[in-house]
Formats: structure tokens, C-alpha cells, sequence
């Protein structure tokens, strides 16, 4: 059966938009990523005009993050004060992105800018993770102990000031290097209709030296906050929030996370990680494809009101 | 509900006293189409009649016109390897949606520039204006293919069916991405080539029920509605993980 979308103005069939955000939700609970930079291309394949697919997948990646976030904070994988500190960040660069996104969509290279920031991030942070697996699993096969822990080498952010403690990922660091993930993340948020995890988490690891059974949950509640006001600016400036596009997405998402996130406590981390550096180097690849090659029609058009 | 409607026309067509002249009445099966829930799009059938029709019958043609806008149309070059977009044309005064039925192929029933005059065919179909600096004519043509991918610009020639002697009609199939507003509906009457009478209707498209409290919602209260989204996504998100827990 179709259902009609008022905002985006088109019907879709239910199941289609049921079993999109039911997919990309299970990826979300599975890797503790939001899973935006997978659905909201996909949106815009089956039809949905892109200024709703981006808004829309905002409230998405809340409703899929916070179901996350439950399911962790109750396996007590969630470090509230990093997730706090982070935000901080984030809400500042939420605010950036719109601005970033309306100047962009003036000059007319919105779609060129969206997919090249796509393919720049997601080819350098999808090669690096899976390098990085690829070496853990070798090194398990090999029969290696499993270290918690990355090598802790003395990196630059150790020498940053403002150092506070973070008990439950057992860190004593300077607050700069979260904030600015934060900022990062919720610029690209706000522009590329992403939560940003697939960011977040490999920063906290590689970055942080968070221990990785509190990266998803504390990246999860930090991507609450930050899709929950891409959400509500987006409603304020763009008036392009599908509530009924949502509200599949979400019922969808809900369920997927919660499978994902089952699935997850029985698939070991180095699996996780190679799983997610597949996933984020198969959209850069098709994405790169897209730019370089020659495209069907030359022309593209975009109605404004008369 | 289409057929009573069609019925009572024809009953009121009454013969009247001759006069020299033939000329043309026209109805719509349905002047308003409201948007609900389960909305896929609609279908109108357009007919008329002539009335004190000649021996030898005349050319009808059906067009069919959405709201305009302005239609920015951008072309992409290579640069640097990568395709981006290099030029940009606006066409003023486009109709979102397009529609146009004859009884017969519109090059066989009108030179070319009638049907330019009156609109009439998508080659005949003109911007009210351009803006920019490349030739129009490519970009143009770009838009009504884009627009015929869609299903929003459509020809149907040979689609008007002469049910009897006077007596027409025409399907008009109208996509749900068909934009809401009034539709401008025009019949035609040809002979020889030239317009001889014509006349014009106008159909509505709205929503109704919940998918227009939304839309205003979402139109006139952004911020309260931006809030609701998110609170929903909340509210599902700890619904279904209380659900899964429960199912442990």
C-alpha cells in the first residue's frame, strides 16, 4: 500500500521506507553508527527530494541513537561526561553547518560539495580503519593476546591543557580534542544529513584511546543531541521534516537497532571494525564513480516557487 | 460518480435553434482532487461535444497546465575529472505540470505557428522568460525531458477519443508528485489548421484530513513541529528498546 508523504509531496510504498530505516538501524546498533551517510542517499535514490531526505534522516538517526544508547547504557557502555563534552562541540558546529548549508545551496554546487566532502572523508577514514583491522585480525589469527587497549603512545593531545577526568573510559585528557570532534562532526551533520559516528567512533579509538566497549554507547548518546537539533533547525529553516517519512523511518530504525545491537555483543570488535571500513569504503567507492564518470543527462533541474 | 456527471452533461445538451457557427462545451469528471493518506495520484477525464457540428468533424486539443514556476536548469561540464555544475539557465514561468491530448498527431492539425501561439504541444511549450547567459534552447529541451521522466510532462497525441459523431473525451492521468494548486484545463477546437473556439476550466489540488494539518504545522508552527519530530523519535526509540528488553 502507498502512503503519501505531505511534506516531500509523493507516495512511497510503506514497506519501502519501513525496511530503509529498518536496515540502516540495524547497522547503526550493530557498528554505533548512525548510519546517515547510508540513508540519506538512499532517500534521495527512491525519489525523496534531497533538502527532506537530509532533514528527515536527522530524526532518523535520533530515534535509532537513542534506542542504541538505551540497550548500552544498560550494559553500562556509556560515558555520559565525554558525551556531554563532546556535544558542547557539536552544538556549535550544528549551528555552522546550516549557515554552511544555505551558502552552499546559493551557489548552486550543494550536490557537487556534498558528494566530494563524502568521498574525501569516507575514502581517508574507511582506508584507515581498515587497515588497522585487517592487521588486528592477523594478528588474533596469529594467536596474539587481545590488547584492551591501543599502544599508548604519547600522542600531541596529551599535551594540550584543560585536562579533566573520565572515569568510566579510565582517561585523564584535555577537553580541546573532544570539543572539536564535537564541532566537526556536528558541522557535517548539519550539511551531509549524517550523525557523524562513523567519525566519531574511529576518533574516540584512534584519537581518544577510548576503550572501545564505551566508543558506540557514548558515541550513540552524543549523536542524540546532535540530530535531535540538526533536526529541529532544519524543521525552522527549511520546513523539509517528513513527520510521515519519519515516522517509518523511525519505527523501522527502532526495531533494526535493537537487532543490530544483539547482534553485536556476539560479533567480536576487530569483526566490527572490518564490517564498518567495508560499509563506509563500498558508498565512497560508488560515490567516487558517481563524480567521475559521465553522467546520464548533463542537465539537472530545480523548481522555485513562481 | 464520473459517468452520472457525464450523463447529466449530455442532458443538457439540449439542440438548439441553428445558427451558423459550431461551437464547444466542456466538462471535467472531478474540479477538485484531495490529497489523503493513501494519495497515488489521480485520474480526470476531460470531454465535451461540439454543438451544430458540420459535416466534416474538427481537431480537438486538450492542454492540461500545473502551477508555473520558475525551473532553474543547471548543466554540468567535466573539470578537472570530476563533473560539476558549470552553466545555469532559469526558465520563467514553466508549468510543474503539463499535459496535452489531440485527436490526432499536433503537427497534422495546426502549423506550427498556432500551436506556438496557443501553447499547444511540449515543442511548443515556451519559458515567459530566461535568465542567463547560454542559449536557452538546449536547456529547454533538458527541463521537458526531466519533466516527461517524471511523469509531469506529458503528449498524448490521438489520446482524444471521439465517443460519437460530437462527442469527446480524454484521460488525464496526474502523478502524486504532480504539485498541488490550480490546474488550468483548456479545450481547443481546430479547422483547417486554425483555433475556432475554445474554452477553459480550472481544477483544484489540495490535501485534506491529517496530511494538510501537517503540512500547516509544519508551514506555520516550524519550531513546535521540529520539537515534535524529534520528541516522536524519542519516544520510539525508548519504546523499542523497552520492548527488546522485555522480550529477554
Amino acid at each position: 500500500m502507498d502512503i503519501y508523504l505531505p511534506i516531500a509531496e509523493m507516495s512511497v510504498h510503506w514497506l519501502v521506507v519501513l525496511g530503509l530505516g529498518g536496515a540502516v538501524g540495524f547497522l547503526s546498533g550493530l557498528l554505533g553508527v548512525g548510519g546517515g551517510f547510508l540513508l540519506t542517499p538512499l532517500l534521495i535514490f527512491v525519489g525523496i527530494p534531497a533538502p527532506v531526505a537530509v532533514a528527515t534522516t536527522a530524526s532518523h538517526l535520533t530515534a535509532a541513537a537513542s534506542s542504541g544508547a538505551l540497550a548500552q547504557w544498560r550494559n553500562r557502555a556509556v560515558d555520559l561526561k565525554m558525551a556531554a563534552v563532546m556535544t558542547l562541540g557539536g552544538v556549535l558546529g550544528v549551528l555552522m553547518g546550516v549557515w554552511l548549508f544555505a551558502a552552499l545551496r546559493r551557489s548552486g554546487q550543494m550536490d557537487f560539495a556534498v558528494s566530494a566532502s563524502y568521498v574525501l572523508l569516507l575514502g581517508a577514514i574507511g582506508t584507515l580503519m581498515l587497515r588497522e583491522s585487517l592487521r588486528a585480525l592477523s594478528l588474533a589469527r596469529a594467536g596474539a593476546p587481545e590488547r584492551a587497549h591501543p599502544p599508548a603512545r604519547h600522542l600531541w593531545i596529551h599535551g594540550l591543557p584543560f585536562k579533566e577526568r573520565f572515569p568510566v573510559s579510565g582517561l585523564y585528557i584535555s577537553v580541546i580534542p573532544p570539543i572539536v570532534i564535537g564541532f566537526a562532526v556536528g558541522t557535517l551533520s548539519a550539511v551531509l544529513g549524517i550523525g557523524g559516528g562513523f567519525i566519531v567512533v574511529p576518533a574516540m579509538i584512534y584519537l581518544l584511546r577510548m576503550p572501545t566497549n564505551v566508543v558506540m554507547g557514548t558515541s550513540l548518546a552524543q549523536i542524540i543531541v546532535v540530530t535531535a537539533l540538526t533536526t529541529v533547525l532544519q524543521a525552522v529553516n527549511n520546513h523539509a521534516v517528513d513527520l510521515v517519512l519519519a515516522f517509518f523511518l523511525v519505527t523501522g530504525g527502532a526495531i533494526g537497532a535493537q537487532l543490530g545491537v544483539h547482534a553485536a555483543s556476539r560479533l567480536r570488535g576487530e569483526h566490527l571494525r572490518l564490517l564498518l571500513a567495508l560499509a563506509v569504503l563500498a558508498v565512497a567507492g560508488k560515490l567516487l564513480a558517481d563524480l567521475v564518470s559521465a553522467p546520464d543527462d548533463l542537465y539537472s533541474v530545480a523548481a522555485s516557487g513562481a | 460518480m464520473s459517468r452520472l456527471a457525464l450523463a447529466a452533461f449530455l442532458l443538457a445538451l439540449a439542440p438548439s435553434p441553428a445558427v451558423c457557427s459550431e461551437n464547444l462545451v466542456s466538462g471535467l469528471s472531478q474540479d477538485t482532487i484531495q490529497i489523503t493518506s493513501s494519495y497515488a495520484g489521480a485520474e480526470i477525464v476531460v470531454f465535451g461535444a461540439i454543438e451544430r457540428p458540420q459535416p466534416r468533424r474538427p481537431d480537438i486539443v486538450v492542454v492540461v497546465r500545473g502551477p508555473s514556476a520558475d525551473m532553474r536548469v543547471r548543466r554540468k561540464a567535466r573539470m578537472a575529472g570530476v563533473w560539476i555544475n558549470r552553466n545555469r539557465v532559469v526558465l520563467r514561468g514553466m508549468p510543474t505540470y503539463y499535459f496535452a491530448a489531440a485527436n490526432a498527431p499536433l503537427e497534422r492539425i495546426a502549423p506550427r505557428t498556432v500551436l506556438e501561439q496557443y501553447g499547444l504541444g511540449l515543442a511548443a511549450l515556451m519559458p515567459r522568460s530566461t535568465m542567463g547567459r547560454h542559449d536557452p534552447e538546449p536547456f529547454r529541451k533538458a527541463l521537458i525531458r526531466h519533466q516527461r521522466r517524471a511523469g509531469l510532462y506529458l503528449q498524448e497525441d490521438g489520446a482524444v477519443r471521439f465517443l460519437s459523431g460530437t462527442l469527446f473525451r480524454v484521460r488525464v492521468p496526474l502523478p502524486a508528485s504532480a504539485p498541488r494548486g490550480r490546474y488550468l484545463v483548456e479545450v481547443y477546437m481546430l479547422r483547417e489548421g486554425r483555433v475556432i473556439d475554445a474554452r477553459s476550466s480550472w481544477l483544484s489540488i489540495d490535501r485534506t484530513g491529517l496530511e494538510r494539518r501537517l503540512y500547516d504545522f509544519a508551514e506555520l508552527d516550524p519550531l513546535p513541529y521540529g520539537l515534535c519530530a524529534v520528541l516522536m523519535a524519542l519516544a520510539l526509540g525508548w519504546l523499542s528498546s523497552l520492548a527488546f528488553r522485555r522480550m529477554e
